[in-house]
């Protein structure tokens, strides 16, 4: 089934599909895309909440919420966007709560908000702690009731291709997984919503669908990322599996402790404690570690004076899952937790509609760089993000779109070419396995480019990855040759991206000679250097690397200041 | 650690089966799910199943352990070898097999969709503000919203055995997360729908959902809500509501099941009169008691207290299911740890401190 649609989105988590049905609710034809079946992706394991001012708890307003994204992001977020996203937000919080998302109620019925890190106002709404599950749910249930007016669904079809004819992007090649064989989806405009790229580090709260690829088929056609360096930490992920503990849990009212029983946090951020922001307690943990006052690389998240009830009605899903992968039981005991890859807030770069460099190509969701988040992401603003900014994106998608003419033909070629190409790498038959050097570059990137980062280590980083870039190009043996649901084979083209991407994070990385927000040099250049680095860094791939460049920030109403919690 | 594991192996190209054994070295933690990547990277790649969370919540690894449907990600490898016998892996039922672990999952999500999940508030614009709704009228919803669409209640439902037809426990509990929501306009033409063959009143009550759903949704509770639902509405033309009905009335009136009674009441007298041949055959076995005059039970006026108790509380269909399960969370939570306490017990972590205490 090879069809011709207005508008593609590439990816169905929340992003992908509120992108998509808005599209649809403008008029569009839309196709969506997506390698897992939408219910599956990666934004259904969001579990603390989603931003927005309503003054439901406490009085909020819009304002207040840029601001504090606005320092949250340590100045590195275009403040227009942010403005955008802080006003729009509220509305769409309605529109999902009437598509009837199950939402945490407070005592007077309305939406409760919680408290959450370097927030001046309680102001995430949740669903216990399994906000983006809900999310999910209620998206895919609007995507169903489209599904029957003629909006398409490929799922499990795995892309790995932009189309791109006349200086505009045309659409999308696929591998379908049940069935096998390229198949060509054209559309007049496409929407990226692919997610991030947290299985770049070994300890991630990362599904393993999480590998970056609408970010690296865009570099692949030479459109620039942006901010690549920028990967936030999670200051609550378990050992050794870097699954999440959500930061509810804090705002709820749990302790970070040592291995003495120290609430550390007072020391590095005396007035937020553990709610100062995500890279700020990420590096407490990591210095706390570091002096020898953790155990087994990790620190403790302690939830034991909320009590049974709190724990039980707010914090149901992290219970079971400190119970079930940790044998914790954190009303009794508490949760060992250690700092990992968590988002990734560089992306595809974007405007304020999602629109990126090429026509008729647009972004939302992590895949994109808006940039809302600048150098630091506050928890919460990332599920709004996808909602506001999905809905932008599928609204000037389908607005473009019915003003484009039909395509020429590129799509075809691409196809073929496609074809050629994974004959090519199925072809292989002697070599190495992939999941060595994917092993080698999640640990090494764990080692060298994590919470804190030295000019020795990124150094030694950009060799590692060179030499893991030479191996998987020499070509790594698909042991399934079949067509039928063939994982080794789109797991092996997902290492590819990885690898890309990395490339571009270690380049952009090396030369931020400053400390912002996720990115932190405290040995060569512990400092913000807004002089010199308040700039976006720019990633365009040319011939066989990364080429860097510089941005400005776009600033509306808030002057730089020291950033304290 | 060394493990052996066997895995039903099917090849859809070929239509070829076998159930292959496979000896991977796994860290102590390892869930099924680490156990299968290990046999894909280092044995064989061509291994098929599904993954991506591999933290219980994108319902991707539904799979059999042994006959039973589990999430992978969700199962201890240690768990499943502690007794010295070698797992068999298998992919769930009830789902026509693709590759190996590999199900085609299009029935099930047509039968999802064939409930219209979605919300249907009878208006189509937003207004500028929410919906302002009780948190304890949400919570009648609660475990239904847990669901994460993996499957393994399907896997395992007996109804859907006998009958491909049947909607299943995971589009009913679906339904119910929708006639439980009191933003929802079309209950009665829900419960209509769902009340109509192969729905609500044909499942068999095996509660093997309950027990395999990796999630604690308990869809059969969910489609004895609807049941509930339905009979407050007077949606209960079908056998099975009609049969349910006569229970409370025999128990509330007389305090036993009077089963002579019980033929009729559920299917009408005319086909309850075919029945008598068969009814007859009983007689000597002593289960048609005499209906007149009718035996009324000693204590029958504890049976009608409960009964106008629950009358009483308004808490009918949904909502009185619900407020059992709130009390049995409490009783599981209490009486399975109630003498553990989270300080001042030997080996319990001390109790947290902030800095400057110390200085004091």
């Amino acid at each position: 089934m090879e069809q011709h649609f207005d508008v593609v989105v590439v990816g169905a988590g929340c992003a992908g599909m509120r992108a998509a049905i808005e599209a649809h609710d403008n008029g569009a034809r839309v196709a969506v895309i997506s390698k897992l079946h939408p219910t599956r992706s990666h934004s259904g394991a969001a579990e603390g909440g989603i931003n927005a001012a309503l003054g439901n708890t406490a009085e909020d307003s819009p304002e207040t919420h840029a601001f504090d994204t606005v320092k949250g992001s340590d100045y590195l977020g275009d403040q227009d966007a942010i403005e955008i996203f802080t006003r729009e937000a509220p509305g769409d919080i309605y529109q999902l709560e009437h598509w009837g998302c199950v939402f945490s109620r407070n005592d007077e019925g309305k939406l409760a908000q919680r408290p959450f890190g370097a927030a001046g106002s309680p102001r995430t709404v949740y669903a216990a702690d399994i906000t983006g599950h809900v999310l999910i749910q209620v998206l895919y249930e609007q995507l169903q009731k489209r599904m029957a007016e003629g909006l398409v669904v490929f799922e499990e079809y795995f892309a790995f291709r932009l189309v791109e004819e006349d200086g505009r992007c045309r659409g999308v090649v696929s591998w379908d997984l049940m069935n096998g064989g390229v198949k060509l989806v054209e559309g007049s405009a496409v929407i990226l919503a692919t997610g991030g790229a947290g299985r770049l580090f070994r300890a991630t709260t990362n599904a393993y669908a999480c590998t970056g690829d609408g970010m690296a088929m865009a570099l692949r056609l030479g459109l620039p990322l942006k901010d690549m360096e920028f990967m936030q930490f999670h200051p609550t992920t378990m050992f050794p599996s870097g699954i999440l503990i959500t930061e509810g849990c804090r705002g709820e009212g749990g302790y970070l402790i040592n291995k003495d029983g120290e609430r550390f946090m007072k020391r590095y951020a005396p007035n937020a404690l553990e709610l100062a922001s995500r890279d700020v307690v990420s590096r407490s943990e990591q210095t706390e570690i570091d002096a020898g006052r953790g155990v087994n690389g990790s620190v403790y998240l302690d939830l034991r004076h909320l009590g049974a009830e709190k724990i039980l009605n707010r914090l149901p899903g992290s219970r079971e899952l400190a119970m079930t992968y940790a044998a914790v039981d954190p009303i009794y005991e508490p949760i060992p937790v250690r700092p990992g890859a968590h988002y990734h807030m560089g992306g595809v770069e974007c405007d304020n509609w999602g629109l990126t460099e090429l026509e008729g190509l647009y972004a939302a969701g992590e895949v994109a760089c808006v940039s809302v988040h600048g150098a630091n992401r506050l928890g919460g603003n990332s599920l709004m993000e996808t909602i506001t900014f999905g809905r932008r994106a599928g609204q000037a998608a389908a607005e473009y779109a019915r003003s484009s003419s039909a395509t020429g033909g590129n799509g075809d070629a691409a196809r073929a070419d496609a074809e050629t190409w994974i004959k090519g790498l199925l072809g292989v038959e002697h070599g190495e396995r992939p999941w060595q050097i994917r092993d080698e570059l999640g640990i090494s990137m764990l080692e060298n480019f994590g919470v804190f980062r030295h000019a020795d280590k990124m150094d030694k980083q950009v060799e590692v990855i060179a030499g893991l870039r030479g191996r998987y190009e020499r070509g790594v043996v698909i042991e399934d040759k079949g067509d039928i649901f063939n994982s080794d084979l789109t797991q092996a083209i997902e290492l590819g991206y990885l690898l890309d991407l990395a490339s571009c994070m270690l380049q952009a990385g090396v030369a931020r000679k400053e400390s912002r927000g996720a990115h932190s040099r405290p040995h060569d250049f512990p400092t913000r250097d807004d002089e010199n680095f308040m700039k976006h860094s720019i990633s365009r791939w040319q011939g066989t690397g990364p080429e860097l460049s510089y941005r400005e920030v776009r600033m509306t109403q808030w002057e730089p200041m020291e950033r304290k919690y | 650690m060394k493990v052996e594991l066997k895995i039903w192996r099917y090849d859809g190209a070929t239509g070829q089966k076998a159930l292959r054994p496979y000896e991977v070295d796994v860290s102590a933690e390892a869930t099924l799910l680490d156990t299968l990547d290990a046999v894909k990277d280092k044995v064989d790649g061509s291994l098929a199943y599904r993954k991506s969370c591999r933290m219980m919540i994108c319902g991707s690894c539904g799979m059999r352990v042994n006959g039973g449907a589990v999430l992978a990600c969700k199962t201890r490898i240690a768990d499943l070898v502690a007794d010295g016998s070698v797992p068999v892996i298998s992919a769930m039922g009830n789902l026509p097999v693709v590759k190996d672990l590999v199900v085609d999952m299009a029935p099930f999500w047509d039968k999802m969709r064939s409930v219209e999940p979605w919300l249907q508030p009878g208006y189509d614009q937003a207004t500028e503000i929410e919906n302002i709704v009780e948190q304890k009228r949400m919570d009648v919803i609660h475990k239904e919203s847990l669901c994460i669409n993996c499957g393994c209640c399907v896997s395992e439902c007996n109804s859907m055995e006998s009958d491909p037809d049947f909607l299943g426990p995971a589009a009913l509990a679906k339904g119910m997360r929708f006639v439980g929501d009191p933003r929802d306009g079309r209950t009665i033409e829900r419960l209509e729908a769902y009340s109509e063959p192969h729905g609500i009143w044909d499942c068999t009550r095996c509660y093997f959902c309950n027990e395999r759903c990796p999630k604690g949704v308990d869809p059969r509770d969910a489609i004895a809500k609807l049941g509930a639902e339905a009979m407050n509405k007077g949606i209960d033309r079908d056998m099975g509501a009609r049969h349910a009905k006569w229970f409370v009335t025999s128990a509330k009136t007389t305090g036993w099941l009077r089963e002579t009674e019980l033929v009729p009441k559920t299917q009408g007298v005319v086909k309850a009169i075919k029945e008598i041949k068969f009814a007859m055959s009983l007689v000597p076995k002593g289960k048609v008691p005499p209906p007149f005059p009718p035996h009324v039970a000693e204590d029958v006026h504890e049976a009608r207290g409960l009964y106008d108790l629950v009358k009483q509380q308004g808490v009918e269909g949904a909502l009185g299911i619900v407020q059992g399960e709130k009390a049995l969370m409490h009783l599981e939570h209490t009486s399975g740890d109630s003498d553990r306490h989270p300080y001042d017990e030997p080996g319990s972590f001390v109790r947290p401190f902030l800095p400057e205490d110390v200085q004091e």
